[in-house]
């Protein structure tokens, strides 16, 4: 994760402390929205915990991906 | 297109979005029973919103409320397997999930004795 120097005034002197920043928060493909259940930091953790267990977890929003799946029925079966 | 028993349909919502199932029982205007069967198609037996599911133009016949094996038999007969392109379960599964039906059956049984 990228790291940030920032100075701090502690008592008499000035310090510089490096502060890690936390990465943005998981968007949905299409529409944008945040999604649920993706934690922020996600360097260290198994791949289940990076995603939702649904068809196109972690990709794209619930609302979204019904909508696909919708799309893709009426595509395959008229 | 109407939701009625052994009407196959698609679950969008939820955990087995994406999988095929199969109706076994109107519960009532708001929920379905649904079966996969789960070895057939990955999704268990269980109560389901009609609004998580969307119907498809095809159908098998079951009787209300049919077992999980005479759904599973009245897929091979209809044909739709390979037809959806979906995997035929090994026999052992199969005989898995009898074992499992019948336990439950042996608990319902029970629970009728103990009132």
């Amino acid at each position: 994760m990228a790291k940030r120097k920032v100075k701090v005034r502690v008592a008499t002197r000035t310090v510089t402390r490096i502060v890690r920043k936390t990465p943005k928060i998981a968007r949905c493909a299409i529409c944008g929205r945040p999604l649920h259940g993706i934690p922020r930091n996600v360097r260290k953790l198994s791949k289940s915990e990076k995603r939702v267990s649904r068809k196109y977890g972690g990709y794209l929003c619930s609302k979204c991906a019904r909508e696909l799946i919708k799309k893709e029925i009426y595509e395959k079966f008229g | 297109m109407a939701i009625e028993v052994g009407r196959i349909c698609m679950k969008i919502a939820g955990r087995d979005a994406g999988n095929f199932c199969v109706i076994v029982k109107k519960i009532n205007d708001n929920f379905v029973l649904v079966t996969g069967p789960k070895i057939l198609t990955g999704v268990r037996r269980r109560r389901v919103n009609i609004r998580h599911i969307q119907e498809l133009p095809y159908k098998i016949e079951i009787k209300e409320d049919a077992s999980d094996k005479e759904v599973l038999d009245a897929w091979e007969k209809s044909g739709l397997i390979k037809k959806l392109g979906l995997k035929k379960p090994h026999i052992s599964k199969v005989k898995e999930m009898e074992k499992e039906e019948s336990k439950e059956e042996k608990k319902v049984k029970r629970k009728k004795k103990k009132k």
